[in-house]
């Protein structure tokens, strides 16, 4: 495939073919590149380029003029908006090319390019732009437009019309982090005196301290551990024994009996250990709570329906909102949008790519009188469709409600509670044990030695190794493209022993195809004359073989006739050039013939075919291989059975590859290897894979840098980063076996702490010396062997996009 | 995104009252003020360092003060520290806030008067300020040695500051606060904080005052002050410039910005306890000495984390730093940071701080730090601001590049053999003979290092001859190019808080409000201040007091203010710790109540020469007056310088009344009427030390000062060794 | 002893009390939503273009 180099795009470094555009020793690849090219340089904002290499985004695919018209329509318009009055508006576009660090610099300059604009702010995490503007002098579509000329097309979901943007970030964890840490800090302070003795002079100074630690603990008990408590109290509600709750018991017995000391006056009670477990342990919380913000874990199908389509009355065109259309409604569906609800098209024909969908990679023709289904991608031409079912009740949408969809999976319990029970259980026996035995030789001590033991092994030690261990792995994954919605996924993760994989968009790359042509060696001339015709259609087979064969195409041409589903031609006589079906150019047609082949002929003469196969990822077969070392595989595919060889050659014998699968069959898939047991990771794409990916135990979702959409998962991986799918379970893996590892040495502070509690010696220096060290080790064995491990298995990290969650 | 607002009820709000309409605003910041405190740097840099070379030659030459009472080492090396840490660092950090805060906040510093009240300000307390430490007027605390009026123009001309920033902060274009920004709030809180406590005194006259605290008490507030000034002086203030410079000068952004934050609040929460170590094995309590080493060890973490997020920053990009000398200035400041900072809790350890403390290795630690970390920082910031607002390009990369290496290898020189010098002298000072006698004469321990004090010098002086070198090529630079006072910008005013249902958060009527915001927080200062007031006059003090230990005499206690004056604690501890060979080589430890009287306390933190804390009655008064004379006459090989003013002068027996009350207000238990009858039994005291004199045939004016340093030296330490059993 | 501790401890903590009340508000005006744009942003001077290449004429 290996092209000579050429000259790279100065705006979107894409390759520039053979014939660049050229202008100011630049080279573009397009004209929509140079366009923007123009306009950045006419607005003195060419430091755009310096900023980065090639920062724009390929202006190949020209959007529709129109396609913002909805825009214009109040009550749409109205439902987008933050904040609007007489002058100014206020709004948040998702803007999912936002790449680097040129993007935030142009996208924050935006009055430079219009002076309606008021103000412009980027948050690069989330992709978002929000846009203050003077709606006298540009109107929100125009803004629209503006971001869509220089490469940053708004991506405006129906979700968003519905009022179910992003979940607001809950700042709660966090203000209970500061505020243990600060309480935390002081009261270490005022333990010191306790520590290492004070002078009977300063007895005074020592009794103030008491109490200023009591102050100090107040917030700390009552607020920041009201995590646990609530936790705790849920699960016991269900019947269910959370870690949380023997670390509720420990707080309060530990609060209860400082509390009595210090009233008392017999001592200083355990404040800075209690403290500092609380601080730590929402450490750990933090940690492991980390969100990404960029993906949305919850999408639904209203995430990728667009806000409004056009819909024809009286032979008027009329942007609507989705949830307007109406059973009866003829919508105009134009070259690239989604058929929003099942129809007829009532004229006009066109490619529907349903892959999307189905999985089905190559688009299908639909003609006047066709029903097409929503969730379709028209593809060329503008078609007019009768709305034969609302979009609730649509073939995509239904399959969305169908019964298994809504149900949700049991929510799987971590090891680490079922661990806590048995450690709570041998901790309340010691501890009566040593009472009951203390009750014997010196009753006055039974009460103390109980709630010493209480205080020195509360199962904080697990809750530590566990949150620290998975917040650590979850950044980690997170650095290498595969983010996890929470921690518990990791663990699913670890036990599963089946994975699934879907192929199109998920083993093979759908912008990807690798052409090969069977036949003689085509002439330069002849070379020329074919990519000439086939730059006329639109259809992405034409597309693949133009960028195959790379080569400039002549605009003028004659006698351009394209027959829908069959081919095209061009020219007559010796100079007719025509392309397409074997049927089309040869006369006969092959019925067993499962690849894409595009047939071309010059003069009537045939020179060959064209073979097209879905391009796999790059090193994906490798990954396969030692995936299959430890997991059975299954590959699903809605695709037909042209790729059943290549794929059986990549993943060998005893691996269940099928073909033509919807939606709502590969969920059943799913479900017959879970009912033997199996416990099964879906890997997939599209939407076709949304109830699969739902029903397995985990749903890994594959994010293509170009499309930032994915289907409701519970763990999104970056395309590039898939051949690590391998190491990156591994590290999952490993994560039990560093919990227990960081959880047993614990133990032996533990151990250790008991001795002195049940020996009726515990003091308050030796618990807040056991608890730091306890707690550090926990911290370096989980920090050192996670990422050390990182380290050995992930050599290779991608080098593409990861830097946003870095 | 604005949390408060709601899609559905926020599009049909009547428009906010008074609100116009958002547009870019044309405005520019102000590089003059820049321009003045970057001049100001780099003049006080030189002056600042003179100082300094002038005072490590002195340590080997002590003739270099020309027999000038003004030019002795101790007035010098306190004029050095706070030329360096004030004047040089200071306008350092006023530079780089004053260039940095505007574009963080997108807008133009709060008000230019305040601005040039702030930097004229500043100068004058600097000149002022040195001028009076030659002259004499100290309050003999290290780092805090300005006397009264000075401080209270130090805390004026602060507030000036914090107005001028927090004004730009709140009038902000740019609704985030940069990491930098939270550094600097840091440093102006804090500091105002540490001077205000720290600087309590009594004033008797116009230019004279005693401490408020007494003895172990003042050396607490003292260290906690002087670490903190460290801390929040010297590092928290340079980080914020480090956070902003390093990635501008490398054009990259920093490496981990959630780092950055976890840095600034963790260092926050800690740092402020560290003071305590600097008086281990002293009469402090055990646990409040622990307390200071464990929470400097803690302090590793954050410091280390900051170190290597500026490092960071530069992964990738080593070729540049190759050649570009601004960020081979930082790349050495930096990891200048990170030594100091690992170096600074190790020498916390109460093991490791047996052997350094009161040598020279401290001195080779803190310049670590201010050659490294404060001086590199500086010079890169310079580099990469001046030809910015000169709108030149500099006028030679080259001379930069030496620079930098004269700087480098300056501070090798510089370091090295102070590290040496004071292991050795620590060595020697703890070596024993076979017979359990003291191996060495503290005078050896001191000729034995000299060799090491002229190589530092050398590398003082190649470190001054690199900042020359960088004074001319700013210099050309300047010369090249025009001052861009106002450098004309734009940008969007900050979109207003939108009000939904009239509920308004009260933070946000405050940020809208300045002004308010100001007088609230001046009154929230007075109020802290009043309260942290409080206790000083209600709780008496608790110090376990010891009968026999009484207040000075009046000619003691002005032989003491002498003492003070000349900067003998520069080089003098009073403060014997409980270690074998230095109660051995100067007597008993020292207790917490042997200082109840001493405002200010002198433990000191250096012995250049011996430890003073049990002098009295070591050896006769003919001795001192010889030694004060020329201290080569009765040790040979002394480095002190002479003090023959001391023979001359007579004492200022005007002031002794004033000095006996200021002392009584402070709880000084003379009787009451006692400042009437002082100057006759000073003359007293006075006449008895002149006869002991005459008997070695010595002839002394009545009322020289002399006698009076005599009297405080045969008096220091005697009261607990006439109790001892 | 006592009064210098207190008055030591008093004012310590008031700072650093001013201090996490000034991180409470960080975190409650949103300062740390996003940590990715604010050390991107600093880098870019508009009024300063040319700037960057300052150091390169030699």
């Amino acid at each position: 495939m290996a092209v000579v180099t050429q000259a790279k795009c100065y705006h979107c470094g894409d390759n520039c073919g053979h014939f660049p555009i050229r202008i100011q020793d630049h080279s573009f690849c397009c004209e929509g590149c140079k366009t923007v090219y123009e306009l950045l340089q006419a607005h003195d904002m060419g430091d755009y380029y310096t900023l980065a290499n090639a920062p724009g985004m390929s202006q190949k695919e020209e959007v529709r003029k129109d396609k913002f018209a909805f825009l214009d329509q109040a009550s749409i318009a109205q439902a987008l908006l933050q904040y609007h009055d007489d002058q100014e508006t206020h709004i948040v576009l998702y803007l999912p090319q936002i790449h680097c660090s040129s993007c935030l610099w142009l996208l924050e300059n935006l009055h430079q390019l219009h002076a309606g604009i008021a103000s412009s702010r980027v948050n690069f995490a989330r992709k978002e732009a929000s846009i203050i503007f003077h709606h006298q002098q540009i109107s929100l579509r125009e803004v629209a437009e503006l971001l869509s000329h220089i490469g940053y097309e708004p991506a405006i979901s129906l979700q968003q019309l519905q009022g179910q943007s992003k979940p607001v970030i809950d700042h709660t964890k966090r203000y209970k982090l500061g505020v243990a840490g600060f309480c935390f800090a002081n009261i270490m302070l005022f333990s010191f005196p306790e520590y290492l003795g004070i002078d009977s002079n300063d007895e005074q100074l020592r009794h103030l301290f008491w109490w200023m630690n009591v102050a100090l603990s107040i917030p700390v008990v009552f607020y920041s551990a009201s995590e646990f408590y609530v936790t705790a109290w849920k699960n016991l509600r269900h019947g269910f024994l959370h870690i949380d709750l023997p670390i509720v018991a420990a707080i309060i017995v530990t609060f209860a009996r400082s509390l009595y000391e210090v009233f008392t006056q017999t001592g200083g009670g355990y404040f800075d250990s209690m403290s500092g477990i609380v601080f730590l342990m929402l450490v750990g919380r933090v940690l492991q709570d980390k969100t990404y913000q960029q993906f949305n874990f919850e999408r639904d199908y209203t995430a990728y329906f667009p806000v409004a389509v056009t819909r024809l009355s009286e032979g008027q065109e009329r942007a609507v909102a989705l949830p307007d259309i109406h059973v009866n409604d003829t919508l105009r569906i134009h070259h690239g949008e989604l058929i929003p609800a099942d129809g007829i098209i009532m004229s006009g024909n066109s490619q529907i790519d349903y892959s999307f969908v189905t999985g089905e990679s190559m688009p299908v023709l639909k003609e006047a009188g066709e029903i097409v289904y929503a969730g379709g991608k028209s593809m060329g031409g503008v078609v007019e469709l009768l709305v034969i079912k609302p979009v609730a009740q649509s073939y995509l949408t239904s399959l969305w409600n169908k019964a298994e969809m809504k149900e949700t999976p049991p929510v799987q319990k971590s090891f680490v509670h079922l661990l806590s029970k048995y450690f709570t259980a041998g901790v309340f026996a010691i501890a009566t044990a040593a009472a009951l035995y203390w009750q014997l030789h010196n009753a006055a001590k039974a009460w103390n030695v109980f709630t010493a033991v209480l205080i020195v092994a509360c199962p904080c030690a697990l809750l530590l190794s566990n949150t620290f261990t998975n917040g650590n792995i979850l950044r980690l994954l997170g650095h290498h493209g595969f983010y996890l919605r929470n921690a518990q996924v990791i663990e699913n993760l670890a036990k599963s022993d089946f994975i699934v994989f879907d192929k199109t968009g998920t083993l093979t790359d759908t912008r990807q195809q690798q052409v090969h042509f069977e036949g003689d060696e085509l002439t330069y001339q002849q070379k020329l004359q074919l990519a000439t015709l086939a730059a006329q259609s639109g259809h992405p087979l034409s597309r693949a073989i133009v960028a195959h064969l790379n080569m400039p195409a002549r605009s003028t041409i004659t006698g351009f006739l394209e027959i829908p589903g069959e081919g095209m031609l061009m020219g007559r006589g010796e100079e007719q050039v025509a392309m397409g079906a074997r049927k089309f150019i040869v006369g006969d047609a092959t019925p067993s013939d499962p690849n894409t082949s595009v047939y071309a002929s010059i003069g009537g003469h045939l020179l060959g075919c064209f073979r097209i196969h879905n391009q796999y990822r790059i090193r994906i077969d490798q990954c396969l291989l030692q995936l299959k070392k430890n997991f059975r595989l299954a590959v699903i595919s809605g695709d037909n059975n042209g790729e059943a060889y290549p794929l059986q050659q990549l993943l060998g014998t005893g691996t269940d590859i099928r073909f033509r699968q919807t939606p709502a069959s590969k969920l059943r898939f799913i479900q017959s290897l879970q009912a033997k047991g199996h416990q099964v990771i879906m890997v997939g794409d599209g939407l076709n894979d949304a109830g699969a990916l739902k029903q397995a135990h985990t749903g890994i979702s594959v994010s293509d840098h170009h499309n930032n959409f994915t289907p409701a998962s519970d763990a999104i991986i970056a395309a590039a980063s898939l051949p690590l799918l391998p190491q990156l379970l591994r590290l999952c893996r490993a994560n039990r076996y560093i919990i227990l590892f960081a959880f047993f040495i614990s133990i032996l502070y533990n151990l250790a702490g008991i001795y002195f509690a049940v020996t009726a010696r515990l003091s308050p220096m030796i618990a807040a010396i056991l608890m730091p060290c306890s707690s550090i080790s926990i911290v370096a064995i989980t920090a050192g062997f996670s990422n050390g491990l990182a380290r050995l298995t992930l050599l290779n990290k991608p080098t593409d996009e990861s830097h946003t969650a870095a | 995104m604005n949390e408060n607002v709601s899609l559905a009820d926020s599009p049909s709000q009547p428009p906010d009252m008074g609100h116009k309409s958002l547009q870019v605003e044309q405005f520019s910041y102000d590089n003059k003020s820049v321009q003045l405190f970057a001049f100001a740097t780099i003049f006080w840099s030189v002056i600042g360092m003179l100082a300094g070379l002038l005072a490590a030659v002195e340590l080997y030459y002590p003739g270099a003060n020309l027999n000038l009472p003004a030019t002795t080492f101790g007035r010098v090396r306190p004029v050095h520290t706070n030329a360096v840490i004030f004047a040089f660092v200071g306008n350092g950090i006023f530079m780089g806030v004053y260039y940095s805060l505007q574009r963080l906040c997108k807008a133009r510093m709060f008000s230019d008067k305040l601005s040039r009240i702030h930097f004229w300000g500043w100068q004058t307390i600097i000149v002022v300020g040195a001028v009076s430490l030659l002259a004499g007027y100290t309050s003999g605390k290290e780092y805090a040695e300005l006397e009264w009026p000075v401080d209270i123009a130090i805390t004026f001309i602060w507030v000036i500051f914090g107005i001028n920033i927090f004004g730009t902060i709140l009038k902000r274009r740019e609704s985030h606060l940069y990491v930098a920004i939270w550094f600097y709030i840091a440093t102006w809180v804090t500091v105002a904080m540490l001077h205000i406590v720290n600087s309590f005194e009594r004033p008797f006259s116009w230019f004279k005052s005693y401490s408020w605290y007494a003895g172990v008490q003042d050396a607490l507030v003292q260290w906690w002050y002087g670490h903190n000034a460290v801390a929040f002086f010297l590092t928290t203030p340079y980080l914020g410039l480090m956070y902003y410079f390093l990635p501008k000068a490398a054009n990259r952004p920093v490496y981990s910005y959630r780092l950055s934050i976890i840095h600034f609040w963790s260092l926050i929460f800690i740092y402020i306890w560290a003071g305590p170590h600097h008086l281990l094995y002293t009469a402090l309590p055990d646990w409040a000495q622990s307390l200071g080493v464990v929470f400097s060890v803690m302090l590793i973490a954050p410091s280390w984390g900051g170190m290597l997020n500026g490092l960071f920053t530069l992964r990738g990009a080593w070729d540049k730093v190759r050649e570009d000398p601004i960020l081979k200035f930082m790349v050495v400041a930096v990891t200048c940071y990170g030594m100091a900072t690992l170096e600074g809790p190790m020498l916390s350890l109460k093991s490791v701080n047996a052997i350094s403390h009161f040598t020279d290795w401290t001195i080779a630690h803190v310049h670590i730090g201010a050659l490294g970390w404060n001086g590199f920082l500086t010079f890169g910031v310079l580099y990469w601001i001046l030809p910015r607002i000169y709108n030149t390009p500099l006028y030679s990369k080259k001379l930069a590049g030496t620079h930098f290496w004269f700087g480098t290898i300056g501070i090798v020189l510089y370091a090295v053999p102070l590290y040496w010098a004071g292991f050795t002298q620590s060595m020697m000072w703890k070596s024993f003979t076979e017979e359990g006698q003291l191996k060495y004469q503290f005078l050896e321990t001191v000729t034995q290092i000299i060799p090491l004090y002229i190589t530092r010098s050398i590398g003082g002086t190649l470190y001054l001859s690199g900042v020359l070198i960088m004074v001319y090529n700013l210099y050309k630079t300047v010369k090249a190019g025009h001052l861009v006072k106002d450098e004309a910008t734009s940008a969007y005013p900050l979109p207003k808080a939108i009000t939904t249902h009239g509920k308004e958060h009260w933070h946000r009527w405050i940020e809208r409000r300045p002004v308010q915001m100001l007088v609230l927080s001046l009154v929230a200062v007075a109020i802290g201040g009043i309260l942290e007031m409080v206790p000083t006059f209600l709780i008496k003090s608790n110090i376990p007091t010891i009968a026999a230990v009484k207040p000075y005499t009046p000619l003691e206690l002005q032989g003491r203010d002498i003492y003070i004056r000349e900067g003998c604690y520069n080089c003098h501890s009073q403060m014997i710790r409980p270690f074998r060979d230095e109660v051995a080589r100067y007597g008993d430890y020292s207790k917490a109540g042997e200082f109840v009287y001493d405002h200010p306390f002198q433990w000191g933190s250096k012995r250049t020469g011996p430890d003073l804390a049990r002098e009295g009655g070591k050896y006769p008064d003919s001795w001192h007056y010889n030694h004060m004379m020329d201290p080569r006459i009765m040790s040979p090989g002394s480095i002190m310088p002479n003090y023959p003013w001391l023979l001359s002068n007579e004492i200022d027996t005007a002031s002794t009344a004033a000095k006996i009350r200021a002392m009584q207000s402070l709880g000084v238990p003379y009787r009451s009427g006692y400042d009437a009858l002082a100057n006759t039994d000073l003359q007293t005291q006075a006449r008895g030390i002149r006869e002991q004199l005459a008997k070695d045939k010595i002839k002394t004016a009545p009322n020289a000062e002399i006698l009076a340093v005599i009297a405080y030296l045969q008096r220091l330490g005697t009261d607990i060794k006439s109790v001892k059993p | 002893m006592m009064s210098v501790i207190i008055l030591l401890l008093l004012s310590s903590i008031s700072v650093a009390a001013l201090f996490l009340a000034g991180f409470l508000w960080s975190v409650k005006s949103g300062q740390y939503d996003d940590a990715d744009s604010p050390p991107v942003r600093i880098l870019f001077d508009p009024s300063s273009k040319t700037a960057d290449n300052i150091l390169d004429h030699e």
